[in-house]
């Protein structure tokens, strides 16, 4: 195998923390097999930069299976890279010619502060997740599961929509930077549950209110992020969301 | 009220905004055009039209009136949001592409709808400029019945220019624009959204083209 | 090699029919009343189902709840990854299942070395899972009906098996994000993402609090309270390649460990039979198949050794059908530590397919030619796709290549019935316990277990250990002396590791380290081996501890700092695993000696020397550490060999 890997030219991201002034430092790297995930790549960088005395490149992932959400990475302009449904682990340097130049940026939005390098602060979801992506129900409180029947096409909807693994690609995608399809995915999880419908209402209202307020961006429907999303994401759950909030605003009892 | 102020300023609510005016705008556009048309009818037709249309003054002040408080209201949501969203972004990257597959995609109308709606700004000042305000020397229009003005100054190279560029500008704006505005108000349905991404590209067609049939027959 | 204790180990299994020892036991525990919940302070570090689970219900409880992950969000933790289903015993499908045939089968499936109570326990609540979860919000799969939909899992006849597409692990554990971010946003629980646990603190033999070092910062943080609990999950990783996630470690777990929390069983090890095969010397990390594919997936090898011809052009006459073969009762369902073993023997043998012979065929021909191709793909399209995107091959037209891996590890903390280890106010949950699967662990067990745990055991022992000890826990402050030292240990820790300025990367040794582990301590074991890996492991630590290369600062974000503070933990762990694996002088479930085999290969068990637990206490680096028999003792399931015939 050796001696017929590509060469690559990589153009990456460099930050040395929240504060400081990055820059894109470039890289030689010879003999990539074409086998690799492009997430082994960067290890075979990062081995070599630490042989050279240079701080390996920071980069977020943990499952290596496309299903944790941690890898983020935008791949010359593309959240993910050029796959469709596809996260950066899961991408294989297949994909790559001999003597391309790979660009390598961290997913930018305000809603997301660069940590170090590659690595995003994300818990800006994880705000909008607690403000109502939930059912209030505590533990030893639940009736038997076969109580609630659902059919199984809003089963298969719900589970298409909760398919989601919160890893922002849909936000990095987007050119104004929202959070719309993440928050969708969830609202319409539970709209289309029997068990979500009590809290509906507040849970659409509270949830968009959480996304404005971490600064997050409106939706345009350019659907950039559905083609971005990794677990395929459709934004029929924004029209959906809209849905919701519409019927929220005009019908519900919330925020008389 | 309280819930309602929350509700529009929210970014989800200013969308309802922005596509609730965005269609009022269009059925403008309709009944508008729909009136035009009628110069193909004749110069009796058309100047029944015009006539009816400014007899009750108090009436047309209203419906402009309204129409201006519309129209502002889209302008200024989309200033204010295309503002936010730069804000939202941050640092732009180095190199961006698009994940999407079709043609449509890469030209992207829904990228410049602030620039065709500029665009669509300068022409209808262009327009209010010769058949409202009257700020281009008009003296040789003076006296012509409403159905030899039109004929006269869709004749004018200025106008050519300008109205042909303006409906290329509508067209871009309604192709995405149409659908869009039924996204924003959660009118989606499997089995109608094929109908409403194309109808409402096929709407922006319509529009674009009938107005600028219009020109083509003055100039004939 | 070590030291043997004198006195038995007590699990502290409450008395009475084994259908009654949980209510018995509740029935004992002290209660903490309502207002005075508020007043207490639970660590909770991971937040996987268990840690998640149990933090979000203690907080729903009242008490005060810090949760806390090494991720970026309690979300990645990698239970998530998790694909087949969880097993409940509700009998929906009507075909005969049962508490106590789901007792039985996990049991047995752990082949004997399971605590019959705490399993009990397991088969019980684990309807009440179902209903949570439900109730949560998590789309399972449902009939057309509007009903619950199940599916057969290995080492079972019955379908009680619950799923949600090949993503059931993702499901459940939103659904436990999903209420712990509620208690969150409530303020009942203050989340820390971000944060390795560096050291416990102890006070007095009780479990005062924690000592975690804030990834982002770099900064070592101590947090007290009154209980901590540790989800932290399993160990796997100590093999370089594994199904875990890159992260996963065993350094909270061994710093308990290290404070006197005894560690139980670390050699039970799963080996899980179908991992997509190593490509290359590059590889990171292995990915799991989802063992449901076993429903419709059949395993061969060619019958020829030097079959060159490509799989589809094989003739069912030239094809091994092994499982099927030799045990035709459970076929391609045997539990995953058979399957494994099988799967080697053939490789073993030279019958194994692709480049590298170490593979073999898992076939959805004749599945796709009974249910045609929309069926397979609505099952299994997820993994299908993954599969294609791994290998560049098409597994609706080839077969799939398969080979196993290290999934999940059944060792870990030792905890008694109540879930708290021997370090009182230190529980332990998930995977990071020892304490219910036995040698082997079953498929769609874990995910059960995890959330037992956490929803429907522990909420109710934790408040015995805070109703005795609780008013009497003063709070601790950062200048107290046990504080200060645990503090100053974990920063000297980081400082000596970094002050290290050699030439090896954190990578390379612990892929080293890996090595002598899958060689020695893999699949098959041997007493020489084990007792040649303990000193290949002794040599390797020097190694780490004299070249070592860490770059950077410890007060910054610094993964390769991470990596190499969680390596230094694997290095001295392992030793321990090769040490329990040496002296266990049988073959049972996930730990096979090759001494201690039938004729036809099966594993040979020795109830009458090593039907315990091993609990080992720690002594000291490089001491010789003390084992302490918790025996298990059978009363409802007689003690018999596992048959799959």
């Amino acid at each position: 195998m050796s001696g017929q890997g590509m060469n690559l030219t990589l153009r990456v991201w460099r930050q040395a923390g929240s504060e400081a002034k990055g820059e894109f430092r470039f890289y030689q790297l010879n003999n990539v097999s074409e086998h690799m995930s492009f997430l082994e790549m960067l290890d075979v960088l990062n081995e070599r930069l630490i042989k050279l005395g240079e701080e390996p490149v920071a980069f977020d992932h943990d499952c290596r299976e496309g299903i944790c959400g941690m890898c983020s990475l935008m791949i010359n302009g593309q959240a993910h890279g050029p796959d469709n449904e596809t996260t950066t682990c899961q991408l294989h340097m297949r994909r790559f010619r001999d003597g391309d130049t790979i660009t390598i940026e961290p997913w930018r939005a305000k809603a997301f502060p660069v940590i170090r390098d590659l690595v995003v602060d994300r818990t800006s979801l994880d705000r909008v997740i607690s403000a109502g992506g939930f059912v209030s129900i505590n533990a030893g409180n639940a009736p038997d599961a076969n109580c609630l029947l659902v059919p199984k096409q809003d089963q298969e909807k719900a589970m298409d929509a909760a398919a989601c693994i919160g890893c922002g690609a849909c936000v990095a995608a987007c050119k104004n930077a929202s959070a719309m399809l993440f928050t969708s995915a969830k609202v319409s999880q539970m709209a289309l549950l029997p068990q979500g419908k009590p809290e509906r209402a507040q849970r659409v209202l509270k949830m968009v209110a959480q996304m404005d307020e971490e600064g997050f961006g409106s939706c345009t429907n350019t659907s950039e992020c559905e083609a971005a999303c990794p677990a395929g994401i459709s934004v029929d759950n924004i029209a959906r969301l809209n849905r919701e909030y519409l019927k929220a605003v005009v019908f519900s009892d919330e925020g008389v | 009220m309280n819930w309602l102020r929350c509700a529009l300023s929210s970014s989800v609510g200013k969308k309802f905004l922005m596509a609730i005016t965005g269609l009022l705008l269009c059925g403008f556009l309709v009944v508008h055009l729909a009136g035009n048309l009628l110069l193909f009818a004749g110069d009796e037709a058309y100047n029944a039209y015009a006539h009816k249309l400014h007899e009750n003054e108090n009436l047309l002040h209203v419906a402009s009136t309204g129409l201006a408080l519309i129209f502002f209201t889209h302008l200024y949501l989309a200033v204010s949001l295309t503002t936010e969203n730069r804000i939202a972004r941050g640092r732009g990257y180095a190199e961006n592409q698009t994940k999407r597959e079709n043609l449509i995609s890469k030209v992207r109308p829904e990228s410049w709808m602030l620039a065709t709606g500029l665009g669509l700004l300068a022409y209808l000042l262009l327009h209010l400029a010769d058949f409202t305000f009257h700020w281009r020397d008009v003296s040789h229009y003076q006296g012509l019945e409403p159905f030899d003005k039109a004929a006269s100054l869709l004749t004018d190279p200025v106008t050519i220019i300008g109205y042909t560029a303006g409906f290329a500008f509508l067209f871009a704006h309604l192709s995405h624009g149409m659908s869009s505005a039924f996204q924003s108000l959660g009118l989606n349905h499997p089995k109608y959204n094929s109908l409403i991404k194309w109808g409402g590209i096929g709407f922006a067609l319509a529009l674009g083209l009938g107005n600028f049939s219009l020109v083509v027959w003055a100039n004939l | 090699m070590f030291k043997v204790a004198d006195a038995p180990l007590d699990g502290r299994v409450p008395d009475g029919p084994i259908a009654d020892k949980w209510d018995n036991r509740k029935n004992e525990l002290k209660l903490v009343s309502q207002n005075n919940k508020r007043k207490y302070d639970v660590i909770v570090v991971g937040t996987g189902l268990a840690g998640a689970s149990a933090a979000s219900s203690l907080a729903e409880m009242g008490y005060n709840v810090k949760a806390f992950c090494f991720q970026d969000s309690p979300r990645r933790a990698h239970s998530i990854a998790a694909q087949g289903g969880i097993n409940a015993a509700k009998n929906y499908p009507n075909d005969g299942d049962s508490i106590w045939r789901l007792f039985y089968d996990t049991v047995k499936g752990g082949d004997f070395r399971a605590r019959e109570s705490n399993v009990f326990r397991l088969a019980s609540v684990s309807g009440s899972i179902i209903d949570q979860c439900v109730a949560q919000g998590v789309p399972f799969a449902r009939e057309y009906g509007g009903t619950l939909s199940n599916r057969t899992f290995g080492g079972a006849q019955v379908s009680r098996t619950f799923y949600a597409r090949g993503q059931t692990g993702q499901q459940l554990l939103l659904g436990a994000y999903s209420s712990l971010m509620r208690q969150v946003g409530a303020g009942k629980v203050t989340l820390m993402p971000r944060r390795e646990m560096m050291d416990l603190i102890v006070d007095e033999g009780v479990t005062r609090g924690i000592v975690c070092r804030n990834l982002k910062t770099g900064e070592m943080e101590a947090h007290t309270g009154h209980a901590v609990v540790l989800a932290t999950g399993g160990y796997g990783n100590v093999f370089y390649l594994s199904t875990n996630a890159k992260g996963c470690n065993v350094t909270a777990a061994w710093r308990c460990h290290r404070r006197g929390a005894y560690f139980a069983n670390p050699c039970y090890t799963q080996i899980h039979p179908t991992c997509i095969p190593v490509s290359g010397d590059y590889q990171s990390k292995l990915t799991l198949m989802s063992e449901s594919l076993r429903n419709d997936g059949r395993v061969w090898v060619p019958k020829s050794a030097d079959d060159k011809r490509a799989p589809n052009e094989i003739p069912e006459a030239d094809r091994d059908y092994y499982l099927e073969r030799r045990y035709p009762a459970f076929g391609n369902m045997v539990p995953r530590d058979v399957a494994s073993r099988a799967a080697k023997e053939r490789c073993d043998e030279g019958f194994g397919v692709g480049e590298t012979k170490q593979a073999v065929y898992l076939d959805f021909k004749h599945a796709i030619e009974r249910d045609g191709e929309d069926v397979i793909r609505s099952k299994y399209g997820n993994l299908f796709h993954m599969y294609q995107k791994i290998t560049a091959e098409n597994p609706y037209q080839v077969p799939m290549r398969i080979y196993p891996a290290v999934h999940y590890t059944m060792g870990g903390l030792w905890v008694d019935y109540n879930l708290e280890s021997s370090v009182p106010g230190l529980f332990v949950l998930g995977e990071a316990n020892f304490s219910d699967h036995g040698a082997n662990r079953l498929g769609a067990s874990a995910l059960m277990q995890g959330l037992a745990d956490g929803y429907f055991v522990l909420p109710y022992t934790v408040g015995d250990h805070i109703g005795k000890h609780g008013s009497s826990l003063k709070p601790l402050g950062n200048d107290h002396p046990v504080v200060q030292e645990a503090l100053e240990s974990a920063t000297s820790r980081v400082n000596s590791i970094l002050a290290v300025s050699g030439t090896k990367s954190p990578d390379s040794i612990h892929r080293q380290l890996g090595q002598i582990m899958w060689d020695k301590c893999g699949m098959a074991r041997t007493a020489a081996g084990l007792k040649q890996a303990a000193e290949e492991i002794r040599a390797l630590r020097d190694v780490f501890w004299n070249e070592v290369k860490v770059l950077g600062t410890g007060d910054s974000f610094n993964q390769n700092l991470e990596h190499a503070g969680r390596l230094a933990d694997f290095l001295e762990f392992a030793e321990l695993f090769a040490t329990d694996a040496w002296h266990r002088e049988e073959s049972c479930g996930g730990h096979f000696r090759e001494e201690h085999q039938t004729e036809d290969n099966e594993a040979r068990r020795d109830d009458d020397n090593f039907c315990y637990a091993a609990a080992w206490e720690f002594q000291g680096v490089g001491e010789q550490p003390v084992l302490h028999k918790e025996p298990m003792e059978f009363n409802e399931v007689a003690l018999s060999t596992r048959s799959y015939k």
